[in-house]
């Protein structure tokens, strides 16, 4: 893999093996994994369930250490401690000291990362606003509920302004206004320049923030490049409905476009290609028919994910 | 520097966490209502009152210490991994040994602080039946603090990699043993097999010599306690410890943060 200045994070062939119980049967969570995170991108890391992106993360916040393979972050090696102060975390689920308030919480993380007064506290205060948690700063965190503790988390991973984000699900537990809320967040990271590499399920999200994602399906990468490349691989289609078809068009379109043609009463459904559908308007309007519709059919990334998770799950049962 | 800074947020935020969970609160009401109940059982007895009264005064202290020391100090870094409050610290630049060198302060600071607060009672409930405090008592409390803080050591070792039931175990465990292990070395001296003599002798060096700091009997019946004695058990504490961290640390540093 080659590797240029401007990649933040850098895995190369990682392999993560865990033990479950004292057995000397070994499990591949991880079977070499490798991608890299560019400057000033949101990168998504996508894979259903239990596909072991958590596990990669861990691995990159050195939680756990990998069986082979290496990982590193801005440069430095992830078993590296210093550099961390540019990095920022937020974990699956977070938990924080239950009777510590967020403001408390938030100094102490940012005493950890180094910062001191004055800039500390207000660093601390602006943060807090940020993830609108002003109402509930100085509450406890018991009292807390899910989606405050995850912006507690989103406010820990921000406090002393790091230069690259993890987060892990960082929508999980919050309603859509909420979700809208981190989406603008994490938005608002890119455009101060700072990269952000996102673990997330939700399809949705990686479509309107995300630039490049990588793909993971039990514990291997299936794609790896930009959200519209994805999307392309698989080619958008449309709906056209005509009337009044003169009799022998119905018989040259078939001739002329990949298309799958449908007759309902006197007029005809066709099913083609995006970037056929001008060029068909253009002559059947020549020949006089009337178009009655036109239905871009949006392939949403998530058809495709399903798609692509069954293909590398055949496989996989193939081999 | 930068790095005792971040050790010290890590002590003081565990201290604070600590002081704020009711649980504490119940052990120490609990703990100074058995030394309250000590001068009771003193005052119905009459002879020898004082003497009694400090006897189970300091009785009470040691054992309440050591419970709060390991089912406190046991949750430690268990109750980190397991509640996952450790990925966000270890996200930071804090190595996983400024993170177990924290908690370890912030409990030992917690212990003390309890330890403190008992030992307040004690000399109030002394000084209320008429007897007098001096040098012995002040050397007592003090080594009870160093005994505690080798406990959280152990603690924090065995927390290090085990489950937290079988931490408290070991745990106390090695405190029953610290206490045998004089007695256990001298039958080990006398017996006929040599395996016999072999394992005593080892697990006398292994395990801390405990009973090096429990000056009950001297504190409570006035006999002298030197200071020397008191700096060399001093040093003997917190050798062990640091010993015990060292141990601690590299296992922490190893493991994997499930
Ligand atoms: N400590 C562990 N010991 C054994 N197996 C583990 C351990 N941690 C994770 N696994 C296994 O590794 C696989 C990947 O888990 P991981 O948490 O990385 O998935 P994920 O992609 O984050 O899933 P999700 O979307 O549910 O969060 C799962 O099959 C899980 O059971
Ligand atoms: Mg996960």
């Amino acid at each position: 893999m080659t590797r240029s200045t401007r990649d933040i994070i850098c895995v190369e062939d990682v392999v993560k093996d865990f033990r479950p119980g004292f057995g000397l049967r070994r499990k591949r969570v991880l079977h070499g994994v490798s991608f890299v995170v560019r400057e000033g991108e949101i990168f998504g890391f996508v894979g259903p369930n239990g596909a072991g992106k958590t596990t990669m993360l861990k691995v990159l916040m050195d939680l756990i250490r990998p069986t082979s393979g290496r990982a590193s972050i801005l440069g430095s090696d992830v078993s590296e401690t210093e550099f961390r102060h540019q990095v920022g975390f937020l974990p699956e689920n977070p938990y924080f000291y239950p009777f510590l308030t967020a403001r408390e919480i938030l100094t102490f993380y940012a005493k950890l990362s180094g910062m001191a007064e004055p800039t500390r506290s207000q660093r601390v205060a602006g943060v807090i606003e940020w993830v609108g948690l002003e109402h509930a700063a100085d509450a406890r965190l018991k009292t807390y509920s899910k989606g405050m503790l995850q912006r507690v988390g989103i406010a820990q991973s921000l406090v002393h302004d790091p230069i690259v984000v993890f987060l892990d699900e960082p929508m999980s537990g919050l309603d859509p206004l909420g979700r809208k809320e981190i989406r603008d967040i994490i938005l608002r990271l890119k455009a101060e320049g700072k990269t952000v590499f996102m673990n997330t399920h939700i399809l949705t999200d990686v479509e309107m923030i995300c630039d490049r994602v990588a793909i993971i399906v039990e514990g291997q990468i299936r794609y790896q490049g930009t959200v519209e490349n994805f999307l392309e691989d698989d080619d958008m289609r449309s709906d056209v409905v005509l009337s009044h078809l003169p009799a022998d068009l119905g018989v040259r379109l078939d001739e002329d476009f990949d298309a799958r043609i449908q007759g309902v009463g006197d007029r005809i459904e066709i099913h083609l290609r995006d970037k056929d559908v001008s060029r068909l308007l253009e002559m059947a309007l020549a020949e006089g028919a009337e178009v009655v519709s036109v239905t871009q059919r949006r392939i949403s990334l998530e058809s495709i994910f399903l798609e692509t998770v069954a293909k590398s799950r055949e496989g996989s049962s193939n081999r | 520097m930068r790095i005792w800074m971040r050790i010290w947020a890590i002590a003081t935020n565990t201290l604070r966490e600590a002081i704020r969970n009711k649980l504490l609160y119940t052990l120490l009401f609990f703990s100074v209502a058995v030394i309250g109940t000590a001068v009771l059982i003193a005052s119905l007895s009459y002879v020898e009152g004082a003497r009694i009264i400090q006897d189970l005064g300091l009785s009470a202290i040691r054992l309440f210490g050591v419970g709060i020391a390991v089912f406190v100090g046991i949750g430690l870094i268990h109750g980190e991994v397991e509640r996952r409050t450790v990925y966000t610290i270890l996200s930071k630049p804090v190595s996983r040994t400024h993170f177990l060198l924290g908690k370890f302060l912030g409990l030992a600071l917690t212990v003390w602080l309890q330890l403190v607060l008992m030992s307040i009672a004690f000399a109030g409930v002394v000084l209320l039946s008429g007897g007098t405090l001096g040098f012995g008592h002040a050397a007592a409390l003090f080594l009870v603090g160093m005994e505690l803080m080798l406990i959280v050591a152990v603690a924090t070792l065995f927390s290090a990699f085990t489950t937290p039931m079988l931490a408290a175990l070991f745990t106390l465990g090695v405190y029953a043993l610290g206490h045998l292990s004089r007695e256990l070395y001298h039958l080990g001296q006398q017996a006929d097999v040599a395996s016999v003599t072999w394992v005593a002798t080892w697990v006398y060096r292994l395990v801390p010599d405990l009973e090096t700091f429990n000056k009950t009997i001297e504190a409570a019946h006035g006999m002298p306690i030197s200071a020397v004695e008191v700096g060399l058990s001093t040093l003997y504490a917190v050798g062990y410890t640091t010993a015990l961290l060292f141990a601690a640390s590299y296992i922490f540093r190893h493991r994997d943060m499930k």
